[in-house]
């Protein structure tokens, strides 16, 4: 019988009151898709602030955070609701405002910044970007090939997030955690970020990661704390079990300043979280 | 009067014919006219592509038509998940054939602004961001955009912010379809219902229209496939787009 360690699962509540005000964190998932969006919420809920947000393409999770003031910096590559529903309108105000500050990148570059983290080295080469005014814009360099090919090519510099949250479709106790459809760029911010926070749909049996290890994007060893949370990324999706809630997405367009009651809707507070 | 030829379906179907046979072609997120694009194309040509997009599909056959171009459901029926990561590295090292990126400004060399309206530092319109295109437009074999709007402040003659660079191959407005030739966007056809000078008058960068004529109307296969992805014309809708 192997032992079992202590059980990394913690209330939805605790899992936000380890992220201070002024941290670094790395979210999860693509637009409306697998973002670890109920975890947002709970940061808002806790009045968290002076956030950076680091996402390739946030948007329902910067929105909201940028209308709770949660956040003081995002660096992003794209940000939109998406589709027909356009722009994150709250933070783009807020950035037109100059109330947030934005480091603007490609989604490759903010990843090849995550991949030096991740490799433990000071910069990371990045394919492209040539003739683009993003590098002036955030001081990036260049570099020769050093083996002669006399090609130019741009080096980011490394970006290690305090936090990674990766919404997941299962995970065990001990943290292990795996994803079904696209990993969309979790697997690299997991190994980035300086510590891993997870919130599940729902607990799965140690045997059955045993089963299938080859399932598991994050090792629960890299993992401080689960959370599990039915429906958490709500109102986005998360494949296979539920699409985009459109109509709420569109009530919360709707609304203006802090969303009440769109808070209070949400599944967290609807459903029992299990602990 | 209406127009005979739909804006949203001369805009896909257009999209649609710069997709060529066994290419690795690729759709991105907020892209659904390039979505729709690569679908009508499946559905209408008889040559086969392979076709990827950012949701991890490879080759899929959804089941429902999704509202947005990131949806899951783009990937299902595929035999294998090919992440945002594997996708950005094929392009990087010369494997994406075709691409389809999204753009608020394009300028006559074909480069676009997806940042911002007026200064960066204080912009009038924060825009959503270049996404994959800094990166893509520069390594892709050929990058391809739309612009649903067709006008001078659109298609401009000095971009507010340089995102991406690297020459578009194609552009396509519900107006116009544009290619690169020597290096600048040259005019290869323009909608039925319009005119060479309407496209000169509303497009703020000079450009060559050496053989440019009208765009051939769509075939019955094109039409049929676009209103089977949109029996109910959502799409249409929700695209809201006009020819002017």
């Amino acid at each position: 019988m192997i032992p079992m360690p202590f059980s990394k699962v913690v209330p939805l509540a605790g899992l936000a009151a380890l992220v201070p005000d002024g941290a670094s964190v790395a979210l999860g998932g693509s637009f409306l898709h697998r973002g670890p969006f109920a975890l947002v919420r709970e940061l808002i809920r806790q009045h968290r602030t002076y956030l950076e947000i680091v996402k390739q393409s946030p948007g329902y999770d910067i929105d909201i955070l940028c209308r709770a003031g949660a956040v003081a910096r995002v660096r992003a590559g794209i940000v939109a609701m998406e589709g027909h529903l356009g722009l994150a309108p709250a933070y783009r105000r807020a950035v037109e405002r100059q109330e947030i500050e934005l480091e603007e990148h490609a989604c490759m570059t903010l990843t090849a910044g995550l991949r030096a983290a991740a490799y433990g080295v000071p910069f990371q080469p990045v394919g492209g970007v040539h003739g683009s005014d993003l590098p002036a814009l955030n001081q990036w360099a260049s570099v020769p090939d050093p083996y002669g090919s006399g090609e130019n090519v741009w080096v980011i510099p490394a970006i290690r997030p305090d936090i990674a949250v990766i919404h997941v479709n299962e995970a065990n106790e001990r943290g292990d955690a795996r994803v079904y459809g696209t990993s969309h760029w979790d697997r690299i911010l997991s190994r980035a970020a300086k510590r891993v926070f997870v919130v599940a749909e729902k607990l799965a049996p140690v045997a059955s990661f045993r089963e299938r290890p080859e399932l598991t994007l994050i090792p629960g060893f890299m993992v401080e704390a689960v959370t599990v949370v039915p429906h958490g990324a709500w109102p986005g999706s998360c494949w296979p079990l539920y699409e985009v809630d459109y109509p709420a997405v569109e009530t919360y367009m709707q609304s203006e300043g802090l969303p009440e009651a769109h808070l209070a809707a949400a599944p967290e507070c609807r459903e029992p979280v299990h602990a | 009067m209406p127009e005979r030829w739909s804006a949203f379906s001369y805009l896909v179907t257009n999209l649609a014919r710069f997709i060529r046979p066994d290419e690795v072609t690729f759709s991105g997120v907020n892209s659904t006219p390039p979505m729709l694009a690569c679908l009508l194309a499946k559905r209408a040509y008889d040559f086969d592509f392979v076709y990827i997009n950012v949701a991890g599909g490879v080759q899929p056959t959804p089941s429902v038509i999704p509202r947005s171009s990131s949806d899951p459901v783009l990937a299902e029926g595929s035999t294998a998940i090919f992440s945002n990561e594997d996708f950005y590295d094929l392009c990087t090292r010369g494997g994406m054939d075709l691409c389809f990126l999204g753009a608020a400004q394009v300028d006559g060399l074909g480069r676009t602004n997806v940042s911002a309206i007026g200064d960066w530092h204080a912009p009038k319109v924060r825009l959503p961001g270049g996404g994959g295109g800094a990166v893509m437009l520069p390594t892709a074999r050929r990058a391809v955009t739309w612009r649903t709007e067709h006008s001078r402040r659109t298609l401009v003659e000095k971009l507010d912010f340089v995102t991406a660079a690297g020459g578009l191959h194609g552009v396509v407005t519900p107006l116009a379809v544009f290619e690169l030739r020597d290096g600048s966007l040259a005019l290869r056809s323009w909608h039925p219902e319009a005119s060479l000078v309407e496209v000169q008058r509303r497009t703020g960068f000079a450009f060559d229209a050496t053989g440019a004529a009208p765009t051939p109307p769509p075939g019955a296969r094109e039409s049929a496939a676009l209103r089977s992805l949109d029996p109910d014309g959502q799409f249409e809708r929700e695209a809201n787009v006009a020819l002017r």
